[in-house]
């Protein structure tokens, strides 16, 4: 799992966690828009030249990728400035970047990189073993307070064999090399002598990085914008010279704003607009959708240390009640999927059969009367044992949030359940629902994935007192099912376990899924070559070009 | 006048001391701190204790808060907990850019507002004098926020000209560096358009109001009446002898209308992707950058007695009646 809660309100309590595209091409992006007619083709000769401007609700805080938090610049390290030991493919199997090539000893405890010999810093130094020790280093010592350790908890220690091997001791796991996939490789010769404690504030992370991958950088305007240059000497063998001859990253906060730059013109690429931008956005010709399934979902998560939610046929008919196929529709402007469970399409192991809890308010009543709900004061509220069924949800002050809980809470209604809605700020939602007797009812939230399915935080009995086991919920056989996806290697046998994990979690309802949004981005027909998924929106920005018509900008 | 200059820049030592710790106060009573927001399952504890040891925060409240009082008088604010720079650094890359925008707001607040108020005194119940009234009132009472994001939507929309073309994000466009340098003063005078509108123009309206009464009362004076039976001509009569006195008590309203700025920027600068200190500092709340916070309040503390100041001084340069001493 890793984080990508950005600091911002504007996303908060998303979480990335896990998520594996395998194969199936459905996973990859699909482009659509009104533009009907195709566009011109262009030789590859012609494709080079112009700037690209990206637009989003963030910034990016540091290229430094040994202590930065935010996915938008882990993306930024690992696509634009830097490289990374190994890369991921569509299916998130390894390819080869900066190693050219590896291989497992025979027992699998260690593995040997050859790393390339013609990629150089942008300052000239060569990219040597010695920086991906030094890296690794780095990401070991407690002192950098690197935030993704979980990447490497399998990984021991580090021998630089030559100048171009490194070689280091593994533990066996399920996804070995997903860690060098989603780390830069940071340069020795510059943040060697940095203590790991100091490696946050250096400026090497704001105002002066120095990279190694296929764009420069060039000058960072805080709060504003990052702007790079194609880096002339990258590798033919890794794609070579970008198309582009700049590439720049610009952080917009306002929703309308944000749209309304690529309206004027002064953006080519908007990360998520507003879902209800979206009709209008799509019907314009000059723009294109871009989306893909983000390895995502919105959820409900229900204190089951309070009586009304300890029973999972409950939490069933709580589910039932809901319209979560309306918040698809109206919310997402039916950019998304109803939620089975934790896993979903953009999962290789996703079970297509699998069918979600319909929406059933009246299979909904009579689950709650069989569990002892009725309305014995007839004030139309269900109520047991003069307990009535009343409780407070915990949301955001986001306007997804809100519309969520409006719509959950008019659902409940209809079922006899009374649900307040409380609206605080995350950093006031988190002391209550970590703090070990689980001050909260129920409370609306987002998780992202992340390649290895490693939920044992959020479900795992032994986590009972910890921060992200708030549901309290807590299945031997679920942890069984947890640890083995820990190790297992074998498809197969993962496929089988990652079905079960979807399987408890549906019967069990510890949350409310809600849906699986997709991951949309609007982009001007002018920009070609543009695929994205879930490894992320830069992926392919290499490829990136722009026609002629539009390397010149207004005004 | 220096020595009541340097009295009143002692006075606010004490004021701007109370923001601080108000700041402090407020800042921790809000429940979370800044790893709060740090809402992932797999960061372990031990990790986020380490993040707020390095912050500072495991330390007991009043040795935060007497290192925060050191802060305040060294200027040594530390580093952002969320920048990964030192926060002079955030705070002197932001403020140029709020004070371009606070003043060309100033200045065209001022001159429209005076303009527009002394065209209704002229024309006083005239057609334009009605309509402008119920034009200003109408702004005045529209949200700077609202505005805003009214203008981004209109020059965004499809029916908009392309000749009146307006970047709505940023203050720079893409191509900046590429330009003249009469090129690069067209391009952020281009993208000050519309903030400047927004931040300015319900200011604008009021000080048309207040600009209006004067030059009225300033019209039906005697001397007036003198300067028109010498045969002078209109316009130098309104400009040269009712203008320059009913601008004293407009003066005045300087030093009111900075807080009012300041305070308006940071939603401004949100609404239109400013690189500010609104901006700045509405980030960093939200993200409880604590360092941030305080020194951008400290900041905007200072701008608003040094605003105050400057508004009382030039009030005694233009009004010879009034002295310091």
């Amino acid at each position: 799992m890793r984080l990508t809660v950005h600091r911002r309100h504007l996303r908060y309590l998303t979480l990335t966690v896990a998520s594996l595209v395998m194969a199936c091409g459905g996973d990859s992006s699909s482009q659509r828009g009104a533009s009907a007619s195709p566009r011109p083709d262009f030789p590859e000769a012609e494709r080079s030249g112009g700037t690209v401007v990206v637009a989003g609700r963030n910034d990016v805080t540091s290229a430094n990728a040994l202590v930065s938090l935010d996915t938008e610049s882990l993306q930024h390290q690992i696509h634009v400035l830097f490289v990374t030991l190994v890369r991921a493919d569509e299916d998130f199997s390894p390819l080869p970047y900066l190693a050219r090539e590896w291989t497992f000893s025979p027992d699998g405890n260690s593995v040997t990189f050859s790393l390339r010999e013609d990629l150089a810093w942008h300052d000239g130094e060569p990219v040597t073993a010695r920086d991906v020790a030094f890296t690794f280093g780095r990401v070991r010592d407690p002192e950098t307070n690197y935030p993704n350790p979980a990447y490497f908890d399998a990984w021991e220690a580090v021998e630089i064999v030559d100048e171009y091997t490194v070689r280091f001791t593994v533990r066996p796991t399920a996804y070995p090399l997903y860690g060098w996939t989603r780390l830069a490789i940071m340069p020795e010769h510059i943040l060697g002598d940095v203590p790991p404690a100091e490696l946050g504030t250096h400026p090497f992370g704001t105002t002066e990085p120095v990279g190694s991958g296929p764009f420069r950088f060039v000058e960072r305007v805080p709060g504003d914008r990052w702007v790079f240059e194609a880096n002339p000497d990258f590798p033919e063998e890794l794609g070579g010279r970008p198309y582009v001859d700049r590439y720049v990253y610009r952080a917009i906060p306002e929703d309308a704003a944000l749209t309304a730059a690529l309206r004027t013109g002064e953006v080519d690429v908007v990360l998520q607009p507003a879902p209800a931008e979206l009709p209008r956005l799509a019907a314009d010709t000059a723009l294109t959708l871009i989306e893909y399934g983000a390895p995502e979902y919105d959820f409900i998560a229900w204190n089951s240390r309070r009586p009304m939610f300890s029973d999972a046929s409950v939490r069933r008919a709580l589910t039932m009640a809901i319209d979560r196929g309306a918040l698809v529709s109206a919310l997402l402007e039916g950019h998304g999927d109803v939620a089975v469970g934790p896993v979903g399409p953009w999962h290789w192991a996703y079970d297509a059969s699998d069918e979600p809890i319909p929406f059933a308010p009246d299979s909904a009543r009579s689950a709650l009367a069989a569990a002892g709900w009725g309305d014995a004061d007839g004030d139309g509220i269900l109520d047991r044992d003069g307990q009535r069924f009343a409780f407070e949800l915990f949301a955001a002050p986001r306007e997804k949030w809100q519309d969520i809980a409006a719509a959950v809470q008019a659902n409940l209604q209809d079922v006899g359940i009374e649900m307040s809605i409380q609206v605080r700020e995350p950093a006031a939602i988190a002391p209550l629902v970590f703090s070990p007797d689980r001050r909260f009812d129920a409370l609306l939230l987002g998780w992202s994935r992340d390649v290895p399915l490693d939920d044992r935080e959020l479900w795992a009995c032994d986590r009972i007192e910890q921060p992200f086991q708030f549901t309290s919920y807590c299945d031997a056989e679920l942890d069984a099912v947890l640890d083995s996806m820990q190790v297992v290697a074998d498809r197969e046998v993962l496929d089988a376990l990652v079905d079960r994990y979807n399987d408890i979690m549906a019967e069990d309802q510890p949350y409310t899924f809600l849906y699986y949004a997709d991951h949309v981005v609007v982009a001007r027909v002018e920009l070609r070559g543009a695929t994205m998924d879930s490894r992320g929106d830069w992926v392919s920005i290499t490829d990136w070009w722009l026609e002629p018509a539009a390397r010149t900008r207004r005004p | 006048m220096l020595r009541f200059a340097g009295r009143r820049l002692l006075q606010a030592i004490p004021l701007l001391l109370g923001i601080v710790t108000l700041t402090f106060v407020v800042l921790h009573l809000a429940p979370g701190d800044p790893t709060a927001i740090y809402f992932n399952p797999n960061i372990p504890p031990e990790v986020l204790d380490r993040m707020r040891a390095s912050m500072g925060l495991d330390r007991p409240l009043h040795v935060q808060y007497l290192s925060w009082v050191r802060a305040f008088f060294t200027g040594d604010f530390g580093y952002s907990y969320t920048g990964f720079r030192p926060v002079a650094e955030v705070l002197g890359d932001a403020l140029p850019n709020t004070l371009l925008l606070g003043g060309v707001s100033l200045v065209v607040i001022f001159v429209v507002g005076c303009f527009v108020g002394t065209v209704q005194a002229v024309r006083q119940y005239g057609v334009s004098d009605t309509i402008l009234t119920v034009s200003s009132l109408a702004i005045y009472s529209m949200p700077g926020f609202w505005l805003g994001l009214m203008l981004v939507l209109m020059v965004s929309s499809s029916w908009w000209p392309d000749l009146l073309w307006l970047p709505v994000s940023g203050m720079k466009s893409v191509d900046h560096e590429f330009l003249s340098p009469l090129g690069r003063l067209a391009d952020i005078s281009r993208h000050l358009f519309l903030p400047v509108i927004a931040l300015g123009l319900a200011s604008a309206a009021g000080i048309a109001r207040y600009m209006r009464g004067e030059m009225l009362e300033v019209i039906q004076q005697d001397y007036v009446r003198t300067a028109r039976a010498k045969g002078l001509r209109e316009s130098r009569v309104l400009i040269k002898h009712a203008l320059r006195n009913a601008l004293i008590p407009i003066i005045s309203l300087l030093g009111l209308f900075l807080p009012l700025l300041i305070g308006g920027s940071v939603v401004i600068e949100v609404v239109f992707s400013w690189p500010g200190m609104g901006r700045t500092m509405f980030d960093a709340i939200l993200a409880r950058d604590y360092p941030v916070v305080m020194a951008s309040t400290f900041l905007f503390g200072v701008l608003v007695v040094v605003g105050n100041l400057l508004a009382d001084l030039l009030y005694a340069a233009v009004d010879p009646r009034i002295r310091y001493d």
